[in-house]
């Protein structure tokens, strides 16, 4: 834990300040405060599982810029699932199966016969939009809501315990569980090390012995689950309804989270938390009427600020070396 | 392994392009009028003859919305005078002339363009084809550009219903607080929005009202997940009524109220455009009602009016209102009943300006 804590006594920090400004404002206005972090929270979610999506991919050695294709399907799915089955359970499970099928498309088409990884993305969104749109029926409901659950003990924790444990969806909660799992998983397992090899240097991890393409292939399918889940969180759970298009552009977003975050877990969910306070105060400062900054302004940040960081962080903050190479065993690389 | 490769991408492309070429057709359907109306547009050139077509915009007539509502409008237009009416769905914004001209081409007597982006195909086909009449639901012509009179545009009065809808809010509100969700910050969405916030302050000087509009252009209409944020966020800050006004932003906003605690009872939604109660079941918990444009029976009326002379201008207005309460007609006090129809009353006798500019 010293050494953990040594090692990042920059971000630590960073959080630590954070959290107390948190709290800080948590103690001047209360109702404010607490209703701009659970707007942060619930626009975050979605984008933490999504940049984690990408953090697997990339770390695999495989872009995935078809995240926004499967967070689409995998809405329409849910919702439409549930919709016709009358059970949640069934939209789900056909809503991450969706994603599931869509990350394995990627994986098969880019790992296996090494299409091009850019063009495999952009037709699987294109796809997505076109199937989505061309099946949606209007009219349709959810057999009930999503449960809401508080998690005891947990949530009765001042702020932090309220925001994020207390009448949250499932799904909130997996992606807090994900985000810890997969940090955990990339940088203290076997299969951690082995994922960053294989996104490294895929011809010395062959020659240690890693299949390459099985374990890619294995990575960015069930990566998709995670972006399933995600697009279950937007028709059936921040929404009760699936609408053509209605990812709008949060695959992307995650994506510039991910590099936002240094292809890190823990940093990709906090860059998703701070856009999402970003977003929570340039509304409050709409709806109050106090300065008005052009919301489309805001809208721009996250791209900017990853601009900026790219720019600064430059060769600190740098992508999986082999990220976008088809491995060839046998290839020199 | 190099042949199976091509074979993916080769397929993928196929698949592409097939879907997009589905996306590019245009479909269409027509439905005669009352028995012993003609059976097809072959004879519409004749006077007798009474031929209705309709160019959506890129919808379909069962959006429940607004290309739903014109559609009806033109269709019980056309049944009255036995007359016969066609309507072509358009799927991509540049075939917007060209479905025109397919009225066009065959002497249709009324030709009805919905939405704004239909403008200037509107303009330019009433332009070319004199003998035809011209109807563009919630088409503002610039009259120092289109000088033909067999056109008009259908505009509501977006200002009027949203003041009643504020009105009401603001009589029943009990926490003194009110919040609009709110779509593209538009001239006809701002209409909505003043309207609802001077309505209120009229109702209830007391009442607060937080307005936010959505940041982004492109799918500022079709980001329900936003919507529902932004409405969770103001019931946090203690706001009993929404306005979602907003196509699919609006209607997530709505399905937000309807899931918190207390919907129906101390938390409402107020719908826009139509009455969603029909168009979003999954807010009937709390929507109280919608502030409304009449679009069917403007459309209706002004199918009518075309088979005398002109129109009488490039503006038409048509009637904006309240929907019915329906399940709230038990909740809502008669006092405050009657006070919102007679606001409305005046609004539609000119007797009450809501005062809203832009």
């Amino acid at each position: 834990m010293g050494a953990w804590v040594a090692r990042n006594k920059w971000s630590v920090t960073l959080a630590a300040i954070v959290l107390v400004a948190a709290y800080i404002f948590y103690a001047l206005s209360s109702g404010t405060a607490l209703s701009m972090y659970k707007y942060a929270w619930s626009y975050a979610v979605p984008l933490v599982l999504c940049a984690l999506v990408g953090v697997v991919g990339e770390r695999s050695g495989v872009v995935n810029i078809g995240i926004e294709g499967q967070l689409l399907v995998s809405a329409f799915a849910g919702f439409f699932g549930a919709a016709y089955s009358g059970s949640l359970l069934v939209g789900m499970l056909s809503g991450i199966g969706c994603g599931l099928i869509l990350g394995g498309f990627l994986a098969w088409t880019t790992v296996k016969w090494q299409m091009d990884q850019i063009i495999a993305g952009v037709v699987l969104n294109i796809v997505a939009t076109g199937i989505t749109s061309f099946y949606y029926k209007p009219g349709q409901v959810l057999p009930a809501l999503m449960p809401h659950v508080s998690i005891p003990g947990l949530s009765s924790i001042p702020l932090i315990g309220e925001v994020f444990f207390k009448g949250t969806g499932v799904i909130a909660l997996v992606a807090i569980v994900a985000v810890v799992v997969i940090h955990i998983g990339l940088f203290r397992t076997r299969w951690g090390l082995r994922t960053r090899a294989i996104g490294e240097y895929p011809s010395a991890a062959d020659t240690a012995g890693i299949n390459v393409i099985r374990m890619r292939l294995v990575n960015v399918t069930l990566a998709g689950v995670l972006a399933g889940l995600a697009g279950v969180y937007l028709s059936m759970d921040s929404t009760s309804s699936f609408e053509r298009g209605m990812s709008a552009g949060r695959g992307f977003l995650a994506l510039a989270i991910m590099i936002f975050g240094a292809w890190r877990p823990l940093r990709a969910a906090a860059a998703a938390l701070f856009f999402g306070f970003v977003t929570a105060t340039a509304s409050q400062l709409q709806t109050e009427q106090i300065i008005n900054v052009a919301p489309q302004l805001v809208g721009t940040l996250p791209y900017v600020m990853t601009l900026v960081v790219l720019a600064v962080a430059a060769g600190k903050v740098r992508a999986p070396g082999a990220v976008g190479q088809p491995f060839v065993k046998g290839d020199k690389s | 392994m190099k042949a199976k490769r091509y074979l993916v991408a080769g397929t993928a492309a196929a698949l592409a392009i097939g879907l997009s070429a589905c996306g590019g057709s245009t479909g269409n359907s027509s439905s005669g009028g009352a028995s012993g109306a003609p059976a097809d547009d072959s004879q519409c050139s004749q006077t007798t003859v009474f031929c209705v077509g309709l160019v959506t915009d890129t919808g379909k007539v069962d959006d429940k919305s607004f290309n739903q509502s014109a559609h009806e409008g033109a269709k019980k237009a056309a049944a009255a005078s036995n007359g016969y009416y066609k309507y072509i769905e358009t799927q991509d914004a540049k075939d917007y002339a060209a479905n025109i001209k397919q009225f066009t081409d065959k002497h249709y007597d009324v030709v009805i363009t919905v939405g704004f982006m239909m403008t200037d195909a509107t303009a330019a086909a009433a332009a070319a084809n004199s003998t035809t009449k011209f109807i563009g639901v919630d088409q503002a012509f610039d009259k120092t550009k289109v000088t033909v009179k067999n056109v008009t545009g259908l505009l509501f009065p977006e200002d009027q219903a949203g003041y009643g809808a504020g009105y009401l809010a603001g009589l029943m509100t009990k926490t003194n607080k009110l919040g609009q969700v709110l779509g593209l910050e538009i001239p006809p969405v701002q209409k909505y929005a003043k309207g609802f916030e001077a309505g209120a302050k009229a109702a209830n000087p007391a009442v607060t009202v937080s307005t936010v509009y959505h940041p982004a252009g492109d799918n500022a209409f079709n980001d329900p997940t936003w919507g529902a944020a932004e409405a969770k966020k103001a019931l946090d800050q203690g706001a009993d009524f929404v306005f979602g006004a907003g196509g699919n932003t609006g209607n997530g906003a709505l399905q937000e109220v309807a899931k918190a605690s207390g919907a129906g009872d101390t938390v409402f939604c107020i719908g826009v455009d139509t009455d969603q109660w029909d168009t979003v079941p999954a807010a009937q918990k709390c929507l109280i009602t919608s502030a409304t444009k009449l679009i069917s029976a403007g459309v209706t009326d002004l199918v009518e009016k075309s088979k005398d002379n002109d129109f009488g201008g490039l503006v038409s207005m048509g009637k904006a209102g309240l929907a019915p309460y329906h399940a709230f007609d038990a909740k809502v006090p008669d006092t405050v009943k009657s006070k919102v129809s007679d606001i409305v009353k005046q609004m539609e006798a000119g007797t009450l300006k809501t005062g809203v500019t832009l």
